[in-house]
């Protein structure tokens, strides 16, 4: 359970950040396909017989790789070619699972794979989950200057010399190994949902991007834990209960957000003077 | 200090098209700017001022032809060595008022891709010329479009850049900024061989500080030797 624990929330930082950098590369789209490249890749390692992860995580990182360095030639077709792929790969999954030998859809290994599982986190997932954290926080912390660059004025940074592509480029990368390692905790079809839910409510909470950097992987790792301990109480889904709470918290910070706008209107309204009428004069 | 001579920027028979669009932007251009010259690009509206600029530094690649910047490839890999040594005003450049980025760091950004920091001192002899070295410390969407305008200039001014690329400079100054700002960019030429490639409606201001005008129309570019060449 402690594992379980600390993965969630791992997890829940390391999608909440990404998400920060994925929607502000203007990258959703891609990435929404990349999610499925990886549930396509766990579908088939249960026809293979190889390790889920590992295979997920293959084909989520071949495929940003290879959207990455097509990033360019793409241009006005990349949302398109994004939702190919996408449909493809869940094509893909979906045809696994049909032809994989488990019979009745609630066995645990499609289960982890639809809706995912807190028995699934070892040791080792956690580990590497670690490593890519850290290795994300490295490379965020030795590109700052380049990267708030390119956050600034893509195009203006693209101008001066930096090499945008390859920034967006390893931005894929991270994301194919966060949603491998991610998947079979939040299960496939959601594993976007703490990528995306998180960002979206910290745009709503606040329009600062330095805000919205900060409480995307604190949204993202909060709704992650009660996700988790949603499912424990109630014996859900644990995938379902994650993206229920991300939901609510989106739904609850667009709410304040509402009620928040409305009432400094009310406010300003009410604090301005009253305009004085001149004689009313008859018309000619 | 490098000596002049040499191109800056060669263009020879670039057509360039948007994804989509049935029309060339630019058709069949041919451009050379040498080292240490200043270049007043002018035309009306849609005629592809800022698509020519783009496709200098690379950012467009040309459907024919061959653009080079700085003797390099624009569709080589290289380019990116080239574009470290340019720098870059773009038209739309307001930022809105929630952007909390200060000015200074929007400067400092401009600096991010050199491997060589120019001196403090540098920043701070721009910063004032510009009138910009008091608003250093605030968020850039706070800036009147002329102050950020000012910003955007200094950052560019700083790099010291080999090949300055400039689109629309003056859409924010008052009268006062612009001719000063020319004078700025007339004097960066002649002390520093940098070369300068302006976009611009309004001529008056370069009038008699451009070494060249370069009169586009329809995508296609006429050169004219002198700015009395001018309607």
């Amino acid at each position: 359970m402690i594992l379980s624990v600390v993965a969630s929330i791992l997890a829940g930082v390391l999608c909440g950040t990404l998400g920060y950098y994925v929607e502000r590369l203007g990258v959703v789209t891609l990435c929404f396909s990349v999610a499925h490249a990886a549930l396509a890749g766990a579908a088939l390692a249960m026809i293979l017989g190889t390790d889920m992860t590992l295979t997920a995580a293959s084909f989520s990182v071949c495929l940003a790789f290879l959207m990455g360095l097509a990033l360019r030639s793409l241009t006005r077709m990349r949302e398109l070619a994004s939702m190919a792929f996408f449909s493809a790969f869940n094509a893909i999954a979906l045809l696994m699972i049909y032809i994989s030998n488990t019979t009745v859809l609630a066995t645990a290994s499609i289960s982890s794979v639809l809706w995912g599982s807190v028995l699934v986190t070892t040791p080792l997932k956690l580990a590497i989950m670690i490593s890519v954290l850290a290795a994300f926080l490295l490379y965020t912390t030795s590109f700052k200057e380049q990267l708030e660059a390119i956050l600034f004025d893509k195009k203006l940074a693209e101008a001066e010399g930096i090499d945008v592509r390859v920034h967006i480029l390893a931005i894929l990368l991270f994301v194919g190994a966060a949603i491998a390692l991610t998947l079979k905790l939040t299960g496939g079809f959601l594993v976007f949902s703490l990528l995306y839910n998180p960002m979206a409510a910290s745009m709503v909470v606040s329009k600062r991007a330095n805000i919205q950097m900060i409480l995307s992987p604190i949204i993202g790792s909060s709704s992650s834990l009660s996700g988790l301990m949603l499912s424990y109480l109630l014996d859900w889904p644990v995938g379902a209960c994650i993206t229920v709470s991300s939901v609510i918290v989106l739904a609850v910070a667009a709410v304040s957000r509402y009620a928040a706008n409305s009432l400094l209107a009310r406010r300003a309204a009410s604090e301005q003077p009253e305009p004085e009428m001149g004689p009313l004069r008859a018309p000619r | 200090m490098e000596p002049p001579g040499g191109e800056a920027v060669s263009l020879s028979g670039v057509w360039v098209s948007y994804s989509g669009s049935g029309r060339p932007a630019i058709v069949d251009a041919f451009l050379s700017v040498r080292k240490r010259e200043f270049v007043l690009i002018t035309g009306p509206n849609g005629a592809g001022k800022t698509t020519l600029v783009e496709t200098c530094l690379g950012i467009l690649r040309p459907l024919r032809g061959r653009a080079l910047l700085l003797g390099v490839d624009t569709c080589s890999r290289r380019i990116m060595t080239a574009r470290k040594e340019c720098s870059y005003v773009p038209q739309d450049f307001m930022r809105p008022p929630h952007d909390y980025y200060t000015a200074e760091q929007v400067i400092r950004f401009g600096l991010a891709s050199l491997k060589e920091q120019p001196p403090r001192e540098v920043i701070e002899e721009v910063t004032r010329e510009l009138e910009i070295d008091r608003l250093l410390k605030r968020p850039i969407g706070t800036l009147s479009g002329g102050q950020q305008q000012r910003v955007f200039l200094a950052r560019a001014l700083i790099r010291k850049p080999r090949v300055l690329f400039l689109d629309e400079p003056f859409s924010s100054l008052d009268e006062g900024f612009r001719r000063r700002i020319a004078e700025m960019l007339r004097s960066e030429v002649d002390e520093s061989y940098t070369a300068v490639v302006m976009v611009s409606h309004d001529t008056s201001p370069v009038r008699d500080l451009a070494d060249r005008v370069v009169l586009m129309s329809d995508g296609r570019v006429k050169s004219l030797d002198r700015v009395e060449g001018l309607g």
